[in-house]
């Protein structure tokens, strides 16, 4: 009863907010594009998300062109949810695009199978499986406690201790994959061409130049200055309004 | 070279008296035409013995040597025969035609004369120097005397190379037989190529003489004679538009030539010294003019073929296997730019696998062009099974002589594949295929269709209020589930005092039944109702068995229970009075004050036990 009493507390999709998605769908169909990016951008900038509106907001940006948005929009999308081929391809076939070529710094195979594993599923998907793992855990064992027959009893603890576990793992996994995001800040560079710098000022060393649509990590905030490291492993600092978060 | 004369002469009489052998007397020159300063030789032939021999007066010539006598015997069979010659080496002066007149020779006691013989002069300096002016044997010789060149003048005006084309202006790939042509007066004792031409601007090929030897000629050009002999002959094909000159070829030449001090003399030139001095002779140049091909009338899918064609198409079988081969041909054949037909574009049905063709050509080159054939063959593997159709191929040619195109039709083919070997089918399909899904992965994947639950950043599900509330429910669910079943395990451990309980409640069920009979006026219902509520609650609460069930049991056990005996006896009598109720009707006392005694009754009891 009290179930479904939440139930409709969860339903927030306001019919406007469908509608700005569905105008923008209709545009891109009709390849036009600016007015697809105009419509998806007022749901994101209205504050709403989710992974469609991201991906489709980036897919926009990128047969418009701009390649920097696209990618952002794309990271925004992975962000929740990471298991997603289509988001995975179009990042690739994006950043094919981009000016800059940069070679991976080389992961430690265990973390980056530990990374995999935890961004499997989106927060939302891991959310509702923990609590439909905890609930039926909590319903099996209230079947053990009142049952008669022994091996109903057995099975039935068994079986709820599992589920109980399953939903503790999940729970687990996602506290991870919300700590792995709130840790490995990202952001977009959207300067066409920007110096970075040795320190976080102007007049300190120029290290490299990149270009926008680059990927760079967040390490520090230090004023209107940003310490970046790049996927090659390289660091340096960069003016705040140069780059957007993911 | 020097000529061997050995032959007999016997003088006959003219006469037919005398005997058998027929005694001619004949004059002969080596030329007919010669020009001046140029010898030439005059013979006098008898083919028997004579005497007093009369040379003419060779008048308008000078005589340069002779009278070379000879004589020759011959004994065959025992026929004797002889014969003689007298011959003279002669220069002509002047241009101008003359006559030789007869000589004569007494052969036994006859007269004999020669007929004359015309002699045309023209006019000519200096002679190319060659001894081997008639001998049969070396034919490709210049067949005049020849004189040295005279140092100090032209060359060029003696010893030339003409570029001659049989057409001057042609159509682009029209084709043109260039000949390089020697034109010489002087001695040529050497040569050498220095530099063949390039000829830019066309496509050639050289027409191969077999045989290795120079042939001569003569010529008159521009009024003088010379000798003349093809050096080079090439087809030519023009590729592009416009106005082109031929590239010369240039060639070094030694010529003898005679020295400065025997200048005037002619027997100088002849007897004296000389020197072979080298010269380089260019040729002269040539201009051809191209025409571009008209563009009214071009047919789609011309291929550049310039000339006169024909072709033809052909197949192997019409009826295969699917993967088995099959052999296409077009053979075009004729004569213009055979070899630079681009292919063809044919249309071949998308289900078969088709090979680049290959080109045999049997083309030959002569004096009139390039002609012959060219066979393409296709080699054509099919797919899939089906009735396929090869379409025609298109032809089209240009012929220069009409200035027109021709488009040359051809048939189509009709070909049946029957179902091939499931084997090859199988590995020959999925290597085309896999090629093709790669190649299509190029673009990013398509947005998605639908909206995916849009909320608000910060409201999602994970770590709201809403995920912990659901979180913490399963939990407590299970507590609360533990502590309910502790009490009402407890509740119900007595199962006696569990019925017992449960009777008012059974009973009140069948009084509250009772009450509707008694609203609806149903009084036998009614009654029924307050006897069975009654009943049933005394069975459940002193539990006694429906079966065992009667007044004095319940009287017994009410007893046991330390009822008290008015409170019994009430009981008893409301009892007996429903029963009674049941069957007739009662007075004295109304159902609603029946009903509310059986629920007294049932308050009491509960409160005593």
């Amino acid at each position: 009863m009290l179930l479904l009493a939440l139930v409709p507390a969860l339903a927030f999709c306001d019919d406007g907010t469908s509608a700005l998605f569905k105008k923008g769908n209709e545009y891109y169909a009709k390849a036009q594009y600016e007015e697809a990016i105009a419509s998806y951008q007022k749901l994101v900038d209205g504050g709403y998300q989710s992974v469609p509106v991201y991906f489709n907001l980036g897919n926009a940006y990128y047969k418009n062109g701009d390649i920097a948005p696209a990618l952002l929009y794309y990271e925004k999308a992975h962000k929740l949810s990471p298991g997603d081929d289509d988001i995975k391809l179009n990042l690739q076939l994006a950043n094919l695009k981009t000016a800059d070529k940069l070679d991976e710094a080389p992961e430690f195979f265990i973390s980056k199978w530990w990374h995999s594993f935890i961004l499997t599923f989106s927060l939302g998907t891991l959310a509702v499986l923990s609590v439909l793992s905890i609930l039926a855990g909590s319903g099996v064992l209230i079947l053990y406690r009142f049952t008669q027959s022994v091996t109903v009893k057995k099975a039935s603890f068994y079986t709820a201790i599992s589920l109980v576990f399953l939903g503790l793992v999940f729970i687990f996994i996602a506290g991870r994959q919300a700590d792995y995001f709130e840790s490995h800040q990202q952001a977009i560079i959207f300067s066409t061409s920007v110096t970075i710098k040795s320190a976080p000022v102007h007049t300190s060393k120029d290290l490299f130049i990149l270009h926008d649509g680059t990927k760079v990590e967040v390490l520090e905030h230090n004023n209107d200055w940003i310490k970046i490291r790049l996927v090659n492993g390289n660091e340096g600092w960069i003016a705040a309004n140069d780059v957007r978060d993911i | 070279m020097k000529r061997v004369y050995s032959i007999v002469l016997l003088l006959l009489l003219q006469s037919s008296l005398l005997f058998a052998a027929d005694i001619r007397f004949t004059a002969s020159v080596s030329k007919t035409e010669v020009s001046t300063t140029e010898q030439f030789e005059v013979t006098f032939a008898i083919n028997g013995n004579g005497d007093r021999f009369t040379p003419p007066s060779f008048t308008g010539f000078l005589v340069v040597a002779g009278p070379n006598v000879s004589t020759s015997m011959s004994v065959i069979n025992g026929n004797a025969s002889s014969s003689m010659e007298y011959s003279y080496v002669l220069i002509a002066v002047k241009p101008g035609t003359y006559s030789i007149g007869p000589a004569s020779i007494v052969v036994n006691g006859k007269q004999l004369s020669t007929k004359p013989i015309n002699i045309k002069v023209v006019k000519g300096q200096a002679v190319p120097q060659n001894n081997n002016a008639a001998a049969p044997q070396r034919q490709n010789g210049p067949d005049s005397r020849v004189t040295m060149h005279k140092p100090g003048t032209d060359i060029s005006k003696s010893l030339f190379i003409r570029a001659d084309v049989d057409k001057k202006s042609v159509y682009l790939g029209e084709q043109i037989t260039l000949t390089y042509k020697l034109y010489t007066r002087v001695a040529i004792v050497g040569s050498e190529p220095e530099k063949l031409p390039d000829l830019n601007g066309f496509y050639s090929q050289d027409i191969k003489n077999p045989d290795q030897n120079v042939h001569w000629r003569t010529e008159v050009y521009n009024g003088s004679k010379f000798n003349v002999a093809n050096i080079k002959q090439t087809i030519l094909f023009p590729e592009r538009g416009g106005d082109i000159t031929l590239d010369p070829i240039s060639f070094f030449f030694v010529v003898r030539e005679a020295n400065a001090a025997s200048d005037d003399d002619m027997f100088g030139q002849f007897f004296g010294s000389y020197n072979d001095v080298k010269y380089r002779i260019k040729s002269t140049p040539v201009v051809i003019h191209v025409k571009p091909l008209p563009l009214a009338g071009k047919p789609d899918g011309f291929g550049g073929a310039v000339g006169r064609f024909s072709i033809s198409t052909g197949i192997d079988k019409t009826e295969l296997k699917a993967n088995e081969p099959l052999n296409y041909k077009i053979k075009i054949s004729g004569t213009g730019n055979l070899k630079l037909i681009k292919p063809l574009n044919t249309a071949f049905p998308p289900d078969f696998e088709k090979y680049d063709p290959k080109t045999i050509d049997t083309i030959v080159e002569n004096v009139n062009g390039q002609s012959g054939s060219r066979t393409y063959t296709y080699l054509l593997i099919p797919r899939h099974q089906g009735n396929f159709t090869i379409d025609p191929v298109k032809f089209s040619y240009f012929n220069p002589g009409t200035g027109k195109y021709v488009s040359l039709p051809t048939k189509p083919f009709q070909i049946k594949v029957n179902k091939g070997l499931a084997e090859n089918n199988v590995t020959a399909y999925s290597s085309t295929d896999k090629q093709d899904v790669k190649l299509l992965n190029k673009d990013i994947r398509y947005i998605k269709p639908d909206d995916g639950n849009i909320i608000k950043r910060g409201e999602g599900f994970y770590d709201s209020g809403l995920y912990y509330g659901l979180l913490a429910f399963g939990p407590l669910l299970f507590l609360g589930a533990l502590a309910y079943g502790s009490w009402y395990e407890r509740a119900n451990s007595d199962i006696v005092k569990v019925k017992s309980r449960k009777a008012s409640k059974i009973a009140a069920k069948h009084l509250a039944s009772a009450q509707t009979q008694l609203s609806a006026k149903n009084s036998t219902a009614f009654y029924e109702n307050v006897f069975k509520g009654l009943y049933g609650y005394l069975s459940d609460k002193l539990n006694i068995a429906a079966a065992d069930l009667n007044r004095e049991k319940i009287a017994t056990e009410l007893k046991t229970r330390q009822l008290d005996e008015p409170l019994i006896n009430e009981l008893l009598d409301t009892l007996d009075l429903c029963d009674m109720a049941r069957y007739a009707p009662v007075s004295g006392i109304s159902e609603q004050q029946i009903f509310d005694k059986a629920k007294n009754m049932i308050n009491e009891i509960e409160d005593k036990i």
